[in-house]
């Protein structure tokens, strides 16, 4: 086995007696991802299906003066073509990406679709999309977010109204709100500010003073499967839409308002979701819902690669300017910051997240954080894992290692030193709860990475850095089913789409509270008509809320069958246990009644009993935010530039790891995309707002060269609500790698690099050979 | 639209004859016209390898071949490696060291790794790093597919 990665196991099976939670469990649907059973998207067919293929705008500020349509659908095998004109009726709103399918008289940024043609051979319908005719009127691009919030800036678009922030609430709860866009236009989308105590006098207290500006380029959540969506209208007036998706009752929720359809009328099955990290949420639906409406035939949309790198919903491009002060005993005195976010042409950029986080890690009684979330002409953002955490950890993480540096302190001990801690205040008020930061900082310190640094240090142009990262999560209200088969076994059924291994740990959750082997329990995620309500799998809280449902659905099912026993045990249900597939009498385990038995007795013709179902339903306020530290080796070229990753540990916080298999595999693929960040992803546009890399060679993901095993501890700090602790997984683990190995660059070549990614070319600037 | 072509080759050990879209790629027809659906697209420009298939021992990118250029070879795709309804050892492995995610890379990444072990019995980790970069995996940061490889070695050696 790669001898790096280790694991630190905790006591299992135990002293808590867990047989289910807490186990190395193999995914629930591993075979069928093996042998390419699995049905995504694009996997679907239907008698009638007409693919559907967009034109996407040509310019990033421009003018419809008039579409002609007329050679496109002379095409032969061409079924119709869509514009804004006339496609079915739907409640539009131009503020909000999401409600709007194509512009009638504007494009807002390269790439925005603006028309679709239907066929039943997509290349037919892509061939055709090429000769839909647009006069253009090209407007001047607004490009850089930093110049676009001073007055006078030229507007990138007409003035927002009535903007819907509901899907960025799913990723993470924080009890702050931004202020809209008011007063004169300008293209401030929203602005928040963050103030506590006087930031004048932190700084006069300060003995190093680090001042400096920060930039994370755009990056793509780069799913390896493109947006994928099927929709059909079929004659009884029900809307299904098969989709890969996070979030499907959300989905159901926005195409209810759009179309003006009840709730019931709308199924969506949200397919296998290959990869989606946030960007998978709601985009492609709403068009491909009114596409099947207007031609009463089943529509497949796939995305090709490029059209999902230009009109996609990627992470933002972010310039954060940082001022920190310190005194020589390393306390972090003051911190003040403007954190400007650039949203594309739409809002939605995560700002709120950056500026909780970059005054959140550390207790500092003087700060002065604003944010500003800033319309572009490029295309609009969304969430990647974390959405808006890694910019605004790369600023403040790297202000940590320049003043512990410039003080001669060790940049862990500052670390741990200012380490928030439960009852400590984030920026905007609000308490921590029982958080883990300081114990990821303790286990990181006996990481080999860490342990090995001065070692490696020794040899020239190598370095190792640190740095921490965390996530808030979300929270919204979750439940389960858990229903007796008459065999025994139990089916549980959520609403959450899987997207992580999580229905895996609900069938540990279930199997431990019936105290059932696990193979007698079995996990479905239903579709919106048949699965009980889920909030969107996003905001890491699937398991953390979900996954409290199942388990009081099965202690629901549990309680159900107590009373029902307690006639042939003699016995009340406080003096019954469950084990072993049985209900039996605490102490005297020969009196019993086995699970199949109930599951007889409940379904049988004329059985006594009702049919045994377990109902679990909860609403989740307070969060439990997961904290990571983080260690990179790296080794620089200082001729070429070139920065080779030698090793990398993560330790992180799970609270505790249901499936420690699945959270160690979060761990590292968040790793992962946070050292893309680093090193290698970059959107690049030229000064007229076109794309230049919308593909998988020239815009860079990091391949199995690039990495080597990722060292991995897993840290237990119990939740106070998650069921056996668990707190918040998904999100973390992309957070702090951009600023490790920024700080790992510093200690191995003396540069400081101010903008992720780290290209060669931006080391050897920060080293003045360029 | 150009007349179809008619071709035969060997798929997942059976031979076959079809009358293939000269302009199709392997990929398009081997999942539109077989309902083969494991090998999937993920960019259409031989960059991920989600398509990756086995042609005469080669590991390729489907997505860049066109349909009359299998004629005559023998292709092996995800859906041909079980035996006898179990699973290859390679498969079998990824389960067990938790080497998939999302899955949507997985039947390109089970090729590749396959086509990795069938040259190479006792690949060193170096050696499994560069056999898998043509093939992209956004979920594991790869950690856990090197160990599915390294797993599927030792019960390999093990036989």
């Amino acid at each position: 086995m790669a001898q790096e990665t280790k694991v630190r196991e905790t006591q299992r099976t135990d002293a808590n007696g867990h047989h289910a939670v807490g186990q190395r469990v193999k995914r629930l649907e591993g075979a069928a991802k093996v042998t390419g059973k699995t049905v995504y998207a694009d996997d679907i067919k239907f008698p009638g299906l007409l693919h559907a293929k967009a034109l996407y705008a040509p310019y990033a500020h421009a003018l419809i003066k008039s579409i002609d349509t007329t050679k496109a659908k002379q095409l032969p095998g061409v079924h119709s073509v869509y514009t804004a004109t006339d496609l079915p009726h739907y409640n539009r709103n131009d503020s909000n990406r999401r409600n709007l399918i194509f512009p009638d008289k504007e494009v807002l940024f390269y790439g925005q679709p603006v028309a679709a043609v239907l066929a039943e051979d997509p290349h037919v319908a892509e061939q055709a999309a090429g000769l839909i005719e647009v006069q253009w009127e090209v407007l001047p691009a607004v490009l850089d977010p930093v110049a676009a919030i001073e007055p006078g800036s030229p507007l990138v678009r007409d003035p927002l109204s009535d903007v819907d922030r509901s899907e960025e609430r799913g990723h993470v709860s924080v009890d702050t709100q931004e202020t809209e866009q008011e007063g004169a236009p300008s293209n401030i989308a929203s602005h928040a500010p963050f103030k506590r105590g006087d930031v004048a006098a932190g700084f006069a207290e300060a003995d190093v003073i680090v001042e400096r500006s920060w930039k994370s380029a755009m990056v793509h959540q780069s799913y390896i499967e493109p947006h994928s969506t099927v929709a059909d209208y079929d004659i009884t007036g029900e809307l299904k839409v098969w989709t890969s998706t996070q979030a499907p009752f959300y989905i159901r929720d926005e195409l209810a308002q759009a179309f003006d359809l009840p709730e019931n009328r709308i199924r969506i099955i949200a397919t296998e979701v290959g990869g989606g990290f946030g960007g998978k949420i709601y985009l492609t639906e709403l068009m491909v819902a009114a596409l099947a409406i207007a031609v009463k035939r089943p529509v497949k949309y796939i995305m090709s690669r490029k059209d999902d790198m230009l009109a996609a919903t990627p992470a933002p491009f972010a310039h954060i300017d940082l001022k920190t002060g310190m005194t020589k005993d390393g306390t972090l005195t003051a911190l003040e910051a403007r954190l400007i976010y650039d949203s594309g042409a739409f809002p939605g950029a995560p700002m709120l997240a950056g500026c909780m986080l970059i005054g959140g890690y550390y207790r500092c009684d003087n700060i002065d954080i604003q944010g500003y979330e800033v319309l572009t002409n490029k295309v609009s953002v969304g969430a990647l894992r974390a959405p808006g955490a890694h910019n605004a950890t790369f600023a403040i993480e790297s202000h940590i290692d320049m003043m512990a540096k410039e003080l001669g302190l060790d940049p862990l001990e500052v670390r741990i030193k200012n380490a928030v801690e439960e009852g400590d205040l984030m920026p905007n008020g609000q308490v921590y709860p029982r958080i883990g930061l300081r114990e990821c900082l303790e286990a990181i310190a006996g990481s080999e990475v860490w342990r090995n640094r001065r070692a490696v240090e020794a040899t020239p142009n190598r370095g190792v850095g640190l740095a921490i990262g965390g996530w808030l999560g979300g929270l919204q209200p979750a439940s389960a089913i858990c229903c007796l088969n008459p065999d025994g076994t139990v089916n549980v059924t959520v609403g959450s789409a899987d997207i992580t291994g999580t229905n895996t740990s609900f069938q540990q959750i279930a199997a431990e509270v019936l105290k059932l082997p696990l193979e007698m329990v079995n996990v479905t995620s239903g579709d919106t008509k048949t699965a009980p309500f889920a909030g969107m799998s996003a905001g890491s809280k699937t398991t953390y809320t979900v996954g409290r449902a199942v388990l009081l659905a099965a202690e629901d099912m549990k309680q159900q069958m107590f009373e029902l026993a307690k006639q042939r045990l003699e016995v009340e249900p406080e003096d019954m246990e469950v084990a072993e597939g049985r209900v039996q009498v605490k102490g005297a385990p020969d009196r019993a009644m086995t699970f199949q038995r109930f599951g007889k007795l409940s379904t049988n013709f004329g059985a006594p009993f009702p049919v045994l179902v377990g109902r679990g339903a909860i609403t989740a306020r307070k969060s439990a935010p997961g904290f990571t530290a983080q260690a990179a080796d790296v080794e620089v070229d200082p001729e070429t530039g070139d920065i080779t990753l030698h090793a990398f540990a993560i330790a992180q916080d799970a609270g505790f790891a249901i499936n420690p298999l699945s959270v160690e595999g979060q761990m590292q693929g968040g790793a992962s995309q946070g050292l893309g960040i680093a090193l290698w992803e970059e959107m690049q546009y030229d000064e007229h707002g076109r794309l230049l890399n919308p593909n998988l060679l020239d815009y860079r993901l990091p391949t199995s060269r690039d990495l080597p095993p990722i060292e991995t501890i897993i840290v237990e700090v119990p939740s106070e609500e998650g069921p056996f602790g668990a707190r918040i997984v998904g999100e973390p683990s992309i957070v702090a790698g951009a600023a490790a190995v920024g700080n790992a660059v510093f200690n191995a070549c003396g540069a400081r690099v101010d903008e992720v990614p780290i290209t060669p070319e931006r080391l050897l600037r920060a080293l003045g050979k360029l | 639209m150009m007349p179809k072509q008619l071709i035969s080759l060997t798929l997942n050990g059976l031979p076959r004859e079809l009358a293939v879209e000269p302009s199709w790629t392997l990929l398009e027809t081997v999942r539109e016209a077989l309902d083969l659906t494991g090998p999937k697209e993920g960019c259409g420009t031989g960059d991920c390898g989600a398509c990756s298939m086995i042609v005469d021992g080669r590991l390729i990118t489907s997505c860049l071949m066109l349909a009359p250029q299998a004629a005559g070879r023998e292709i092996t795709t995800i859906e041909g490696l079980q035996k006898n309804g179990s699973l290859d050892p390679v498969q079998q492995a990824f389960i067990d060291a938790g080497g998939l995610q999302c899955g949507f890379c997985i039947p390109g990444m089970v090729m590749a790794a396959r086509h990795l072990l069938d040259h190479n019995r006792e690949p060193s980790l170096t050696e499994i790093r560069e056999a898998l970069a043509g093939n992209l995996c956004r979920c594991t940061g790869y950690t856990k597919i090197y160990e599915a490889v390294q797993l599927a070695t030792e019960r390999m050696a093990a036989r």
